[in-house]
């Protein structure tokens, strides 16, 4: 039973309201993982120790 | 450390006192909304424990339990851990001591008036936003002045670099700014009473947008931020992978935006919001268990310690809280899934295993961990510690179990056939006693989960007694360089690390774009919604009786929403159609049927039938857990706001004739008289029965889900 055939039918190619989120989060998701992969190591290390650097 | 560099140190204290403050707060609340919780836990049982009284019937009390345990219990201790964490990961004091005082009593102010209204019945009856409009705006401005005080101390800081958990505090306060503002959007009729300016479908769209979005940005993404701060502090050890951190921080703030329409699945709510909300909420589990896995992996090589160390258990015992519930969210998104789980006590087990394990467990290990500091002591009891950890990890057990097997229970006896073709069990009501026994677990479960708050409550203040408080803790660091010199080859994220303001700007485009990309097309949709030529607003007196509806809670228990199942359309008739609802602000879809479904309940039974139910539901249906709404049969209709409620309608494109306001009393009188003519024909004595409120009700209860089945008018 499609309840909302109807409400599709009155607005024409509707479906890429759904496709853009997906290819605006891949795009944004890969850039953001080649980036965090590309940070130097010794910038990561300092920034984990971040709160503990300041104990009682 | 050299001479030189000795004469550059800046010296500070960190203000204790107001993280105190926060930490009693949210024990204080703890309490409260926890003890809120046990009793309308045992209303279901004993509908008796509803005391005959309007201010202590479930669906007053209701909110009052979720507003109670979200922004007073959870919220105090967002600020209790945010109070403590930012100023040390920054290495200055916070921005303001005034600021943070007006925000801490300001903040239980709001909760002050919460607790007072809503048992008043003054709702707007969005879920988790229930307050009414002037509450709504001290809200704003509280949540501003906690953002001056957060950005006022980033501004000032030592450190240059943004730890991961402070990006979480920002990502929330950017995130539940926009969300307030958006789900709050309402004409005021009188100080106590306001119309929503979307209506129906729009209206479902934009509170779940913020139902979903409150749970992610004030339950999970500042409880994350503590994860990352209080976790590495407890096990003294870093974060396993800071890269995962940052992967899981901007995933996660990404996708959960989107995810809202997954509870509105088999709505009215157009279809590809629908998948949309699915695929996203399954997408979520990556970043969720991303979280999951780095808070877990923290403790690789220190799983000894949290044998022994009660902070470990209950923090660990939290993200695996969060990894289940992050797990079931999604399966729960699937449409298959989601026709068995929604509406029931599923969900209620699930928000559960969230709130008490995610959100309770953390804010019980951040507890034992910091009150000891506070005071410079040790714990006074680590085996009460342990006592309250087994206590609460077997009460969420006893909790979310029975409910789950109640939830599938429930809802198989709802979608079972005869042989022959008919309903099982057509009586909603038998699908109701059924599970009671589990509703009996469950209120155990949460009995001892509350006991278990007093066993903590005990071992922290003999904590706190047996040594003096340090009220501020002072601590030095080196000024910040007046110019930042960028070390060579510097990193685009090492520059978001550094600056604040556009890390703010970009959390808040990354939340906007699937909120934007949601809520535009829905609201662009207001002309394509389909018109049902034989759909028209309510009558002055209807329109009455939907607002008492809404202010005795009604829509806790019952839905509005038939979706297009055969159980469904056999049991209550025809699906809901997008276009029955376009005059219906607030939208009354309801999220639990802990009764049936009432949007067919028009013309299904006499207005006597439901003047005799409102008495004494159980004289009507046997074994009912309905509480009586008595009051309703002797209390008067408040008519005096008729007329402006009317006005605001229209301003908000409500088409009654022009002039209507000035007539609306005349033709709400008239319909009383009707009505009441007809309960006196049907043996009801009672004088002024056309004056009472319970006459507005019928009207309305009469009127749900008729209009589609009246004949079409041929304009």
């Amino acid at each position: 039973m499609k309840m909302y055939k109807y409400i599709l039918e009155s607005v024409n190619n509707i479906n890429w309201m759904a496709i853009i989120p997906l290819v605006i989060f891949f795009v944004f998701f890969v850039l953001m993982f080649i980036h965090v992969i590309r940070t130097e190591k010794s910038h990561i290390e300092k920034m984990s120790k971040l709160p503990l650097t300041n104990d009682l | 450390m050299n001479q030189l560099n000795m004469s550059n140190i800046d010296h500070f204290k960190y203000d204790n006192s107001i993280v105190r403050k926060f930490a009693f707060a949210t024990m204080i609340f703890g309490v409260v909304g926890m003890l809120v919780g046990l009793l309308i836990a045992l209303q279901l049982i004993f509908p008796a424990l509803n005391f005959d009284s309007p201010y202590t019937t479930f669906g007053r009390l209701r909110p009052l339990h979720t507003n109670a345990v979200i922004f007073a219990f959870v919220g105090n201790g967002i600020f209790m851990g945010v109070y403590y964490s930012l100023p040390r990961l920054l290495k200055t004091p916070m921005f303001s001591k005034l600021l943070s005082n007006i925000h801490f009593w300001g903040w239980q102010s709001i909760i002050l008036a919460a607790a007072i209204t809503l048992p008043l019945g003054f709702t707007s009856s969005h879920e988790y936003a229930e307050l009414e409009w002037p509450i709504d705006i001290a809200i704003a401005i509280v949540w501003i002045i906690f953002g001056i005080n957060m950005f006022g101390t980033i501004l000032k800081r030592r450190e240059k670099h943004l730890y991961v958990a402070i990006w979480f505090y920002i990502a929330t306060w950017a995130t539940v700014t926009i969300l307030h503002i958006f789900n709050n959007l309402e004409v005021p009729v009188s100080l106590v009473k306001s119309y929503p300016v979307f209506a129906g479908v729009q209206d479902a769209l934009v509170q779940w947008w913020y139902g979903h979005n409150a749970v992610a940005f004030f339950l999970t993404t500042p409880y994350l931020g503590l994860m990352y701060y209080f976790l590495p502090k407890a096990a003294n050890r870093p974060v396993y992978s800071y890269r995962l951190s940052i992967i899981h921080f901007w995933a996660l703030i990404f996708i959960y935006i989107w995810a809202g329409p997954h509870h509105l699945l088999y709505t009215s709510l157009p279809d590809w919001a629908q998948s949309l909300g699915m695929v996203f909420s399954l997408m979520l589990i990556a970043p969720s268990w991303g979280g999951m896995l780095n808070g877990l992996l923290t403790l690789r090589g220190a799983w000894d310690k949290v044998r022994t160390d009660p902070v470990l258990k209950f923090l660990v015992v939290a993200v695996t809280a969060y990894g289940m519930s992050t797990f079931e969210g999604p399966m729960m998104a699937i449409k298959s899934f989601n026709a068995i789980t929604h509406y029931t006590d599923w969900t209620i087990a699930h928000v559960h295993v969230a709130a008490l394990g995610w959100n309770g467990m953390l804010t019980f290990g951040v507890l034992y961990w910091l009150i000891p500091r506070l005071y410079g002591s040790k714990l006074y009891s680590v085996k009460l510690a342990n006592i309250h950890f087994w206590l609460a990890t077997l009460a969420i057990l006893f909790y979310a179990i029975p409910l789950y097997w109640g939830g599938v229970t429930q809802q198989l006896m709802w979608k079972q056939f005869t042989p022959d073709g008919f309903l099982k069990y057509p009586n909603f009501l038998e699908t109701v006693t059924q599970i009671i026994p589990m509703y009996s677990i469950r209120a155990f479960g949460g009995f001892m989960f509350f006991s278990g708050l007093f066993v903590m409550m005990y071992n922290l203040f003999k904590t706190m007694s047996k040594s003096s408080f340090i009220s501020e803790e002072a601590a030095s660091a080196p000024p910040l360089p007046k110019k930042y010199v960028s070390p060579k080859g510097g990193h685009w994220h090492r520059v978001l690390e550094r600056k604040s303001i556009l890390l703010t700007l970009l959390s808040v485009i990354a939340v906007s774009i699937g909120g934007l990309m949601e809520i535009v097309p829905m609201v662009w949709l207001d002309s394509n919604t389909p018109k049902i030529s034989t759909v028209e607003p309510y009558t002055p007196l209807e329109l009455e009786g939907r607002d008492l509806y809404i202010r005795e809670g009604c829509v806790g228990c019952h839905s509005q929403m038939i979706r297009p199942f055969r159980s469904e359309t056999v049991r209550y008739g025809e699906y809901s159609k997008s276009g029955e609802f376009i005059y219906d602000r607030p939208f009354l879809w309801g999220s639990k049927r802990t009764g049936p479904d009432l949007h067919r309940i028009g013309e299904k039974y006499s207005n006597s039938w439901h003047y005799n139910h409102m008495l004494d539901p159980q004289s009507m249906s046997p074994g009912s857990i309905m509480p009586a709404y008595a009051w309703m049969l002797y209390d008067d209709l408040d008519t005096t706001q008729i007329a402006e409620k009317i006005r605001v309608l229209q301003l908000l494109g409500t088409p009654y004739p022009t002039d209507f306001d000035k007539k609306a009393l005349s033709n709400l009188k008239a319909q009383a008289l009707e009505i009441a003519d007809d309960l006196k024909s049907s043996g009801i004595e009672q004088e002024r029965l056309e004056d009472k409120e319970i006459v507005a009700l019928i009207a309305y209860l009469q009127r749900l889900g008729t209009d589609i089945s009246k004949p079409s008018i041929n304009k």
